[in-house]
C-alpha cells in the first residue's frame, strides 16, 4: 500500500517540501499568526520558511542528521512549528512532549528515544532537563526560545558556568542564516536528501495503562492522511485555524499536515490561560476539541446563566427548549437562533466556525445537543493516534446521528473481530496513512499490529449503513454480576454533564449494582455554595458539607432517571480531593486511570457496595507545588432516591 | 547583568535623616547607601520606621533634617512628582490601584508622567506625533505585562481581581516607567505561599534581567534573607545594622529586637 498524494508544486510530501511550494507560490499570503504582547503578529509562507531553514541548517551545525530524534518542548508557538519541520529536513525525526509532563515523565521519554537536542520553550522547561541529570545524557544541546531567567545557568553570572548544552534560540537561528550564507544550496541540498518513506513523527500514545509509547509515521503517508480528511472536511486558504490543543498530540499534528496543504491561517495563542479570549478575537472556521473542552464550554454556559438577570435566564431557558425541539425534527428554529444561538455563538467565538468535531473520547450526548441546538454544526470523529488521528468521521453536512462517529474515509479499511450477538466486538483497521510501529518497541509493535492491522483494543459495532458506534474500551465493558453489560465512561459523561460534578468514575464491574465516585466540580460548587450562603474552607470541606451532597444526589437522580435501570448509580461517595494527572489518577488528556483509582481507593469502592454509612478518611495528598497536605474527613454514603417507575414497581 | 558598582557610588543615599511629627520622633540620624542594581531590604519591628524612611525617599514625607541623595542629586526638599520624573517609583503597603480602571489603564498610569502631548496636541492625534507616543507607551506597558504575565487580566477591572494579582498590578504600574529606583513597600504582606513564591520571582527578576535597584519594606525573613543583597535593620527608628544578610542575622542586636533573640 503507498499513500497516495498529489503534492502541489513539489516531488515530493513531506512537511518541508510542502513549505518550501508554498513559499515559493504564495509567499506574501499569511500562514500563521502569533500573539505577542497584545498583538496578532502575522507570519507568511515566506517568513516561515525563512525561520525554518535558518532553524534546520543550524540544527545541521548542531550534527544533527537522518535518524536522530529532536525532542519539543513547550507552548504551541510558531517556532514549536518550525523546529519541527527543521527537524524533518535533517532527516531527524521530531518528538513532541505535552509540556505540562512532570521532569520525570519528559525524562523517560528522552531517555527511552535518546533524543540528541531539545527545542523547549522557556526556564519552566530547562529547569525539567537539568533536574534529569544523568537521565538525559543523550541530549547534547537544550535550545530556549525565551530567556527569561536562564542567566541563571548559563552565561558569566551562572554558577560554576553553567551547563555547556544550554543555547539560545536566537543564536541556533544565527548560526543557521550563517551557514546559508555560506553555502546557500545547503537547504535545497537538504530537501533533496529526503526519504518521504521516512519516519519524520513520533507521536506518544495517549499512555492511559503505562508510559506512553511514541507511534512512527512516514512523511508521505502522515501528509496522506491530512489529504484523505480534507476530502471530507474540506479547508481553504482564508479559513482561520486556532492552535489551542498541544501540539504534541496526533490530532493537532495532522492540523498541521493540513495547514500545509490547504494553507488555512494557523493561530497561536498568546499564553494557555488567554486562549479563549483569543479564540473569539480570531473566530476560527474549524475546531476539533476533545470532549473534554467542549464539556467546560456548555458547563461555562451553564454557570454564567445561573448568575444571568431572571429575564435573560428566562428567555435562554426558552430560546434553548426552541432549538432542542427544532434540532429533534431536523429543523432550525430561526427565533431560537435569534433569541440564543447568535449571541452564544458569539460568546464563544463560534460565530463563523463551520467545521466543529469533537475526538479522543465519548461525549456526553447532551452536550452535543446543547451546541447542535445553538446551531454549532458539532459532528462527532473517531481515532487512534497509530492511525494517525481521525479516520472515522461525520460528513460535515447534513444529519448527523449522534449515536455514531460517522464513516471511516474512503481509503480505509476496517472491521470487527469477535463480535458478539449484537456485533460489538474490537475494532480493527488497516489503511496507508498508519503507523509503522511504535519506536524502538517491537513487543509492543507485535502487540497491536498484526498482519497490517491495528487492533485498536476500542469495542464497537459497524452498523448495516456503514456509520460506527464506538462503546468503550473492550477491556473496559463491564459486565454486572448478572451478565448486563455496562460502559462505566458512558455512565460518567452522562453524569459529568451536570455543572456540578468535576470528575467521576462508574464502578460495578462483576459486582450487583453500580455506584460512583464523583468529584464536585469547586469552581461552580463554591459559587453555589456563597448564593447559598454556605461557610466553606477547603475543597475537602466543602465536598463534605451535607447541602452539597443533597444537591449532588439530585443531580445522579435527575441522570438516573435518563438511564436504563441497570445502569443507574445506586449508591456514590463524594471524594475529597480532585482526580488529578499529576496523581496518576487521570492521563494528561484527562482520561480516567482506572487502575490507579481501583487502588487508590479500593477502600471506598469496599464501603460503597458493603453499604457502610461512613467512612472515616485520614490521608496525605501531594499539592501541585510538591507540598503535602493531610486531609482528614469523614465521607457518607449517598443514596440517589429511586426513579418514579421504580418506586411504582 | 548587574554592573559592577564604583565603590563609593551610591544610587541613593540618605544623611543623618530625622523625621519628627510634634514631639514624635518616628526616624533618627539614619543614613545608609544603596548601590546600583542592588536588592535592599529594610527590616524591623513594626512602628521601627521602615515606611517612613520609604515616605521621606518617595518625598511624601519630609525629613526634618538630614539630606537624601539621588544618584548625585540632593533630591529631599523637592516634590513627590519631580523625585517620579528622576526615575523613583514605588507600591504601596495598602493597595492603591484605580479598581473600575481596566490593568491596562492603572498600569498605563504609572507612565503618565511620562508623557509629553498635552490635550491640545492629543486632539490633533496624527499631526503632533501623539500617535507615536501612544504606541510608545503601549509597546512599554505590554513589555510589563508580559514581564508580569499578566496578559489574561490585561482587559479586566482592577477592582475585581483577587489580591494577589492585585498586588502584581500595582507592581506593574510601577515598573512600567522602567524607574532606575523601585520601592516596594510590604510586596508580599497577606499572600498566601503560592502568591509569594511568584512574587519573590518577579522581584528577583527585576533585579537581575532588568537590572533594576530596588529597595524592599518585607516582613517574612525567609524572603528578605534569601533575596536581599545588603538589609537594613530599624529598631525605634534608629539603624541598629546593616550588612550582608548572613551578617545581619548574626549580629546580637538584630536577635534581639527583630528575630526573637537567643
Amino acid at each position: 500500500m503507498k499513500a497516495t498524494l498529489p503534492p502541489a508544486g513539489t516531488d515530493k510530501a513531506t512537511l518541508p517540501h510542502q513549505l518550501a511550494a508554498n513559499a515559493a507560490q504564495w509567499p506574501d499570503a499569511v500562514a500563521a499568526r502569533e500573539k505577542a504582547f497584545g498583538i496578532w503578529r502575522t507570519f507568511t509562507w515566506a517568513q516561515c520558511l525563512r525561520d525554518t531553514r535558518a532553524l534546520a541548517l543550524g540544527l545541521r551545525t548542531l550534527g544533527v542528521g537522518p535518524g536522530d530524534v529532536v525532542a519539543l518542548l513547550g507552548q504551541n508557538r510558531p517556532e514549536w512549528v518550525f523546529g519541527e519541520i527543521a527537524a524533518h529536513a535533517c532527516g531527524a525525526l521530531s518528538l513532541g512532549i505535552y509540556r505540562d509532563s512532570l521532569a520525570e515523565e519528559v525524562g523517560y521519554l528522552i531517555d527511552f528515544c535518546r533524543v540528541k537536542v531539545v527545542l523547549a520553550e522557556d526556564e519552566e522547561q530547562v529547569d525539567k532537563l537539568l533536574e534529569l541529570g544523568d537521565k538525559t545524557d543523550s541530549v547534547q544541546h537544550i535550545v530556549y526560545a525565551d530567556p527569561r531567567g536562564l542567566w541563571k545557568h548559563r552565561g558569566p553570572d551562572a554558577p560554576g558556568g553553567g551547563d555547556p548544552r544550554l543555547l539560545p534560540l536566537q543564536e541556533l537561528l544565527d548560526r543557521g542564516e550563517a551557514a546559508l550564507r555560506d553555502d546557500p544550496p545547503a537547504w535545497q541540498r537538504l530537501l533533496d536528501a529526503m526519504d518521504p518513506d521516512a519516519v519524520a513523527v513520533l507521536c506518544t500514545t495517549s499512555g492511559t495503562t503505562s508510559h506512553p509509547k511514541p507511534a512512527m509515521l512516514a512523511s508521505a503517508a502522515f501528509l496522506g492522511h491530512a489529504a484523505e480528511m480534507l476530502k471530507i472536511d474540506p479547508r481553504r486558504p482564508g479559513d482561520e485555524y486556532v492552535s489551542v490543543l498541544p501540539l504534541p498530540w496526533i490530532g493537532e499534528q495532522v492540523a498541521l499536515g493540513q495547514w500545509l496543504l490547504a494553507r488555512f491561517t494557523f493561530n497561536f495563542c498568546e499564553e494557555a490561560e488567554t486562549a479563549t479570549a483569543d479564540l473569539r478575537e480570531i473566530g476560527p472556521t474549524a475546531l476539533l476539541w476533545p470532549p473534554r473542552a467542549w464539556e467546560s464550554a456548555a458547563a461555562d454556559v451553564k454557570a454564567r446563566m445561573m448568575d444571568a438577570p431572571w429575564l435573560k435566564r428566562v428567555l435562554y431557558d426558552w430560546g434553548l427548549k426552541l432549538g432542542h425541539q427544532a434540532h429533534d425534527q431536523g429543523r432550525v428554529s430561526a427565533l431560537s437562533q435569534w433569541l440564543v444561538g447568535r449571541a452564544l455563538r458569539d460568546r464563544l467565538g463560534f460565530s463563523r466556525l463551520a467545521s466543529a468535531t469533537t475526538g479522543g473520547a465519548p461525549l456526553g450526548p447532551d452536550v452535543f445537543r446543547f451546541f447542535r441546538a445553538i446551531g454549532v454544526p458539532l459532528r462527532q470523529v473517531y481515532g487512534q493516534t497509530e492511525l494517525c488521528g481521525v479516520y472515522v468521521m461525520h460528513a460535515p453536512t447534513g444529519d448527523v446521528d449522534l449515536a455514531t462517529v460517522g464513516r471511516p474515509l474512503p481509503y480505509v479499511q476496517l472491521r470487527i473481530d469477535n463480535p458478539d450477538r449484537n456485533g460489538l466486538g474490537e475494532i480493527v483497521v488497516r489503511h496507508p496513512g498508519m503507523f509503522r510501529g511504535f519506536y524502538r518497541n517491537d513487543e509492543a509493535t507485535q502487540a497491536d499490529l498484526r498482519d497490517g492491522w491495528m487492533h485498536t483494543g476500542d469495542a464497537g459495532i459497524l452498523r448495516g449503513d456503514g456509520e460506527l458506534v464506538v462503546v468503550d474500551r473492550v477491556r473496559d465493558l463491564a459486565r454486572l454480576s448478572n451478565g448486563d453489560g455496562f460502559s462505566p465512561q458512558f455512565i460518567e459523561n452522562k453524569l459529568k454533564f451536570s455543572p456540578y460534578v468535576g470528575e467521576c468514575v462508574a464502578l460495578g464491574d462483576g459486582r450487583d449494582f453500580i455506584t460512583a465516585l464523583v468529584c464536585i466540580r469547586f469552581s461552580i460548587v463554591s459559587k453555589w455554595a456563597e448564593k447559598n450562603r454556605l461557610a466553606f474552607t477547603t475543597y475537602s470541606d466543602l465536598s463534605a458539607r451535607p447541602e452539597v451532597a443533597a444537591l449532588l444526589r439530585r443531580e445522579v437522580e435527575a441522570v438516573n432517571a435518563q438511564l436504563p435501570a441497570a445502569q443507574r448509580v445506586r449508591r456514590f461517595f463524594l471524594l475529597y480531593k480532585e482526580l488529578d494527572p499529576d496523581d496518576g489518577e487521570l492521563t494528561r488528556t484527562r482520561k480516567v486511570r482506572r487502575g490507579t483509582i481501583n487502588e487508590r481507593y479500593g477502600f471506598l469502592i469496599d464501603a460503597l457496595y458493603e453499604g457502610r454509612e461512613q467512612v472515616d478518611v485520614d490521608t496525605t495528598i501531594t499539592l501541585a507545588d510538591g507540598r503535602k497536605s493531610r486531609i482528614v474527613t469523614r465521607l457518607t454514603l449517598q443514596v440517589p432516591e429511586p426513579t418514579p417507575a421504580e418506586v411504582h414497581a | 547583568m548587574l554592573p559592577t558598582p564604583e565603590p563609593h557610588h551610591a544610587l541613593l543615599a540618605a544623611e543623618g535623616v530625622t523625621l519628627e511629627f510634634k514631639g514624635v520622633r518616628a526616624l533618627h540620624d539614619v543614613s545608609f547607601k544603596v548601590r546600583p542594581g542592588e536588592l535592599f531590604s529594610i527590616i524591623g519591628p513594626n512602628g521601627a520606621g521602615k515606611t517612613s524612611l520609604l515616605n521621606c525617599v518617595s518625598g511624601r514625607y519630609q525629613p526634618t533634617r538630614g539630606a537624601i541623595r539621588f544618584d548625585g542629586q540632593l533630591i529631599s526638599g523637592r516634590s513627590p512628582a519631580i523625585r517620579a520624573q528622576l526615575g523613583i517609583a514605588r507600591t504601596f503597603q495598602n493597595l492603591a490601584l484605580f479598581a473600575h480602571m481596566s490593568v491596562i489603564d492603572n498600569i498605563k498610569v504609572g507612565r503618565h508622567h511620562l508623557l509629553k502631548k498635552g490635550f491640545l496636541a492629543g486632539g490633533l492625534y496624527w499631526l503632533t506625533g501623539a500617535r507615536d507616543e501612544e504606541l510608545e507607551h503601549h509597546a512599554a506597558v505590554e513589555e510589563v505585562i508580559d514581564f508580569l504575565e499578566i496578559q489574561a487580566i490585561r482587559n479586566r477591572a482592577a477592582g475585581t481581581l483577587s489580591y494577589g494579582l492585585r498586588k502584581r498590578v500595582e507592581l506593574a504600574r510601577a515598573v512600567a516607567a522602567k524607574p532606575k529606583l523601585l520601592l516596594l513597600d510590604e510586596p508580599m504582606a497577606g499572600m498566601n505561599l503560592e502568591e509569594k513564591e511568584d512574587m519573590a520571582r518577579y522581584i528577583h527578576d527585576l533585579s537581575r534581567e532588568w537590572a533594576m535597584t530596588i529597595v524592599m519594606i518585607e516582613h517574612d525573613m525567609g524572603v528578605v534573607m534569601d533575596m536581599s543583597d545588603r538589609v537594613m535593620v530599624l529598631n525605634f527608628g534608629e539603624k541598629i545594622a546593616e550588612g550582608t544578610p548572613a551578617e545581619v542575622s548574626a549580629h546580637p542586636q538584630v536577635r534581639a529586637a527583630y528575630l526573637g533573640g537567643e
